[in-house]
Formats: C-alpha cells, sequence, structure tokens
C-alpha cells in the first residue's frame, strides 16, 4: 500500500480521475438531462482533458533548451496542483469549472512547500480544498450537489488519516464515502443551481455534480492503488 | 419534465462547435465594430482611448445579440462569451479585464446568475490578488425572484443592457472608476423587470426544451433558462398582460407620480416586434394614466433565449444625469445613438 503521496503518486490520481470521468461521462450527462441542462457530462470531458494537459511537464518559457530536449526540473505539489486548478476553472461549462478548479487550488495552498504528504497532510490538503470551495458555493450537504460527496469523502479522509491509516487506505475510504454520498442525492430535493428550478421533481435522480465528484475520488483511489 | 421530446429544428453544424462559430461569424457581420481577440473575447474593434475606464461582461451563449452585441464605442469594450447558456471560466474574465484597462481601471458588469457570479468571485479574488483597479456591479432586477431585500435571489435579465449603455456613456465621457459605478449601481438599483414565456426554446447543445407549457398556457415570472415563475396561466390579451406585468414592477419598485422611466420591451426570440408594439403602447397608456413620465422607451430583441416566445418587460427610475447617459452617443452592433 501507498503510505504517502508524491509527485508521481499525484500525478496518478490525476490520471485515475481522468480515467474515471471519460468513462463516465455519458452517465452524467444523462443525470444532467434529468434535472439540468444535460452538459455535464461534455462539461466534465473538457475538464478532464485540460488535466491530463496540465500534468505533462513541459519546458516553461524560461531559460528552457529550445528543442526541450534539456532535463528540467518536474513542479512542485503546490505548483503542479495550482496550474492544473486553473487550467479547469478555464473549462467554460458554468459552475462546474470554478467548483472543481478551487477544489485543487485550494490544495494547493494546503499542500504548501511539502513534496511528500503522508495520510494526515492529505487530509490537510482536502480540507483547504473544500474550505476554498466554500468560499464559492454555499450549498451544504443536503442541498443535492457536489458538497454531498466532497463533504463526507474529505472526513472520511480525516477520519482514515487519524486512525493511522496510509495515504492510500485512506483515499480508498474517501471515494467509498463519496460513492455512497453521491448515491444518497437520488432521495433529496435540489435547493442549489438549476436543478433548483425542478424542486420536487428532481427527486429520484442522483445529482450530476456528486455523480462527478465520487467518479474522481474513485479515480484518485484506483490511480493511486495502480500499479506503476 | 425535462427531456421532453421536441424535434430540434436548427440551423447548426457540430453542436462541440456552436459557439466558436457563431462568434467568428458574428465578428464577420461586424468587421468596424468589433473584432475577437485572445481566447475568443469580443472586443472593440478600435480600442478605447488610453485613460478611460474599460467596461466589461461576461455570460453564456445563446442569447443572442446578448451581451456580446453590445460591444462597441459607448458600451461594452469587451465581452466574454461563455458556452450556451454558461458562465465562461475565470482565466478568460481575467484576460477581459486585463485587456479592458486602459489606465483608468474596469467597471465589470455581472448578471446575478449562479455560475456567472461564481466566476466573478473567482476573478475579483485574483484581481485584488494582482492589484489590478476593478470595480463589480452585480445586476439583480427579475422582480419574480424574490423580494426586493432578497437582492440574491433576484437574477439579472435585459436590465443589464441599460445599465451597460449607462456605464459604458460615463466611461467614454471620461468619468472616474467610482463615478461610473456610481451611475451603473443607480441604474441598477433602480430598476426592475419581469418576464413572461408562452413557449418553451430548446437548448441548441442538448435538443432538450428548457421547460414546458400547454398549447394554451403562459406564465409570467419566467426565467430565461426556464426558471420557474408564479405559475402558469391561461393565456391572456396583450392589454391584459401589460396591464398584469407593468402593475406588479411599478409597485415593486415604487413608482410615483412625476417620477421618469425608461421602459424596454425584450423579444425572448419568437415574439413578434408586431405583438411588442401593441404591448408597450398599452403600457405607454397606463403610465399616462398614472401620470408617470414615459421619458424613454425601447423595443427590441436585446436578450433572447433561442425560439422562446414570451418577452420581459424592463423599467428603470431615471435621473436627468441617467437621462443624459441613456442619450450619449453609441456604436454597438446591435445598439446606435448618435
Amino acid at each position: 500500500m501507498t503510505e504517502t503521496i508524491g509527485r508521481d503518486e499525484l500525478v496518478r490520481m490525476l490520471r485515475g480521475a481522468v480515467e474515471k470521468v471519460r468513462a463516465g461521462h455519458e452517465g452524467l450527462s444523462r443525470l444532467d438531462s434529468a434535472i439540468g441542462d444535460g452538459d455535464h457530462g461534455t462539461t466534465m470531458l473538457r475538464a478532464m482533458g485540460l488535466v491530463e494537459k496540465t500534468i505533462v511537464e513541459r519546458p516553461s518559457a524560461q531559460g528552457r533548451d529550445r528543442q526541450g530536449a534539456a532535463p528540467f526540473p518536474p513542479r512542485p505539489l503546490r505548483a503542479l496542483l495550482n496550474d492544473v486548478g486553473w487550467a479547469v476553472m478555464g473549462v467554460d461549462g458554468g459552475a462546474a469549472g470554478p467548483l472543481l478548479g478551487s477544489l485543487l487550488m485550494g490544495m494547493a495552498e494546503g499542500v504548501g512547500e511539502r513534496q511528500e504528504l503522508d495520510a494526515a497532510a492529505l487530509a490537510d490538503a482536502f480540507e483547504a480544498g473544500l474550505a476554498s470551495v466554500r468560499r464559492y458555493s454555499q450549498a451544504q450537504v443536503g442541498d443535492k450537489t457536489m458538497m454531498d460527496a466532497l463533504v463526507p469523502a474529505v472526513e472520511a479522509l480525516r477520519a482514515a488519516a487519524g486512525a493511522g491509516q496510509g495515504a492510500a487506505a485512506a483515499l480508498a475510504a474517501a471515494a467509498l464515502s463519496a460513492e455512497k454520498g453521491a448515491a444518497a442525492t437520488a432521495d433529496m430535493c435540489a435547493r442549489f443551481g438549476r436543478a433548483r428550478n425542478l424542486g420536487e421533481r428532481s427527486r429520484g435522480f442522483a445529482d450530476p455534480g456528486a455523480t462527478s465528484m465520487a467518479l474522481i475520488f474513485r479515480g484518485f483511489a484506483d490511480g493511486l492503488a495502480a500499479a506503476r | 419534465m425535462r427531456g421532453i421530446a421536441m424535434a430540434m429544428k436548427k440551423f447548426i453544424n457540430k453542436r462541440e462547435d456552436l459557439v466558436k462559430e457563431l462568434l467568428e461569424g458574428y465578428a464577420l457581420a461586424f468587421p468596424r465594430k468589433v473584432r475577437l481577440a485572445g481566447s475568443n473575447l469580443v472586443v472593440r474593434a478600435r480600442p478605447k482611448a488610453a485613460g478611460k475606464v474599460g467596461v466589461v461582461t461576461l455570460g453564456g451563449s445563446g442569447h443572442e445579440p446578448a451581451l456580446s452585441g453590445f460591444v462597441g464605442e459607448g458600451m461594452l469594450d469587451v465581452s466574454v462569451p461563455g458556452e450556451i447558456f454558461a458562465a465562461p471560466g475565470p482565466p478568460r474574465v481575467f484576460e477581459a479585464l486585463k485587456t479592458a484597462d486602459r489606465g483608468a481601471g474596469v467597471l465589470f458588469i455581472v448578471l446575478n446568475h449562479a455560475g456567472d457570479v461564481m466566476a466573478a468571485k473567482v476573478v475579483m479574488e485574483m484581481v485584488k490578488k494582482q492589484g489590478l483597479n476593478v470595480k463589480m456591479v452585480l445586476t439583480h432586477e427579475d422582480i419574480a425572484g424574490g423580494p426586493r431585500d432578497k437582492p440574491d435571489s433576484r437574477r439579472g435579465l435585459v436590465g443589464c443592457v441599460p445599465v451597460m449603455k449607462i456605464a459604458g456613456a460615463a466611461a467614454e465621457a471620461g468619468r472616474p472608476l467610482d463615478e461610473c459605478l456610481a451611475a451603473a449601481e443607480r441604474a441598477s438599483e433602480n430598476m426592475a423587470t419581469l418576464a413572461v414565456a408562452m413557449s418553451p426554446a430548446t437548448h441548441p447543445s442538448t435538443g432538450q426544451a428548457l421547460f414546458a407549457l400547454a398549447d394554451d398556457e403562459m406564465e409570467i415570472g419566467l426565467g430565461q433558462h426556464g426558471e420557474p415563475g408564479t405559475g402558469s396561466m391561461k393565456i391572456k390579451t396583450a392589454d391584459e398582460t401589460a396591464d398584469a406585468m407593468l402593475g406588479r414592477l411599478l409597485a415593486d419598485l415604487r413608482v410615483n407620480r412625476g417620477e421618469q422611466l425608461l421602459v424596454l420591451l425584450n423579444g425572448a426570440g419568437a415574439t413578434t416586434l408586431m405583438e411588442l408594439f401593441v404591448v408597450y403602447r398599452r403600457a405607454a397608456r397606463v403610465l399616462k394614466e398614472k401620470g408617470i413620465v414615459l421619458a424613454r422607451g425601447a423595443v427590441d430583441e436585446f436578450l433572447t433565449v433561442q425560439e422562446m416566445a414570451g418577452f420581459q418587460m424592463c423599467i428603470v427610475r431615471m435621473d436627468d444625469d441617467l437621462l443624459k447617459l441613456w442619450d450619449a452617443p453609441c456604436d454597438t452592433p446591435y445598439l446606435v445613438v448618435r
């Protein structure tokens, strides 16, 4: 089991999320067609394309070998998360980009200068990410939004870290909680976003944003668990 | 309710190219007034003189001519179009604010919709971090959204157009940022809008109807993305509809005898100018009876919702300065004052 998260592990987590969301994007659009305007799957697909592009290390403009052949140092964890977050914010699909982007950029702040995260430091990072999301969204657990997956996931991560589990086990616990939280949104009545317009008619369908957040956590966990 | 199978009949190519292609065509149609710059920002063909305040807005596409139709001399310097009915991401908005800054700061006009406001909040944090001189004004004048003392619940509808006109004129006149903001806020806080819908629009990317209404029904208060209003009712005549809407608007804004109003009628896409003129005539008559001055008016399609049938009625309480700014020249593709 992976006990700590360094740069390679973080990249595996992000790639895992890309893979899961890609595989599930049609389902997301179906859910969004039921209670939103049907574009969540394609928005998330575009967002994941931006994640994939941004995690690749490229020589930056300053002082690098023009051929790109010379070795260059990869970005620190904080810069990597920050770049990925800013890229996701540029997805032009309403609230999804800014919310996911602010989660990642908040995580960057939470990571700070650290280059190796144990489970507790990973929980710190996700808590900072959640705090950043809360600056832009007043939604609470129970409102049928991505918060219904994100909040329990972060709580489970912290609990697992507190119980002395390693980073991989803590992320696996987080993914399970996110999935449970997303599934539970099917019984809720939407109080945020455009689904709110449907009121009681929004019941019976899981929230697309919570579902994509669960896919992301599942991707983090599976990506990390996968053999290198 | 959603997912109603309506055969979508629209002239489009690939759905994913829709916004890119509409912007390309728009810029080609008005080459002397606008062009595309950077990451699909719509900017004035000739930038504003240095030392004047820039005016920027953002918003989803699919509401043409809004919002990019009002980029030009005397109104907007830059508009940031998003995907269909979806806000643009903060990076492009930030780029727009930097592009529009001619050394005197930027007035940033945001319509109260969740995605737009979220993008704006992120951008305003960046603005603070980087020390840019940007002031934001939020339009929220849809009286169907909630009471006047709960502005967060009120959406931004076509009232953004007079606010953009007034802010743009103040900026073009060389007023400093604080004064441009004050004028824009005075207009924003003195307006009220109500929408009515008769038949829904289809989302051009998904082909789904935004809402449903029976053939013989209309709904007052319905938002521009199908946000619910005050319940559907049997279709009324033009005069009855005008009376019902104007009555609620005047009460909400507490308009008194002798005050001056700008009245703007905005077609939603499928409602004809013929109908709008009939409604406008009635509104003018009602105002006259009440001793309220119809100081200025406009009837057109400013902010549409695809092929939705219906319209928005917007009233703005004007003072002499706001009238002066409304009358100032502007030269944009969809609003020209000489």
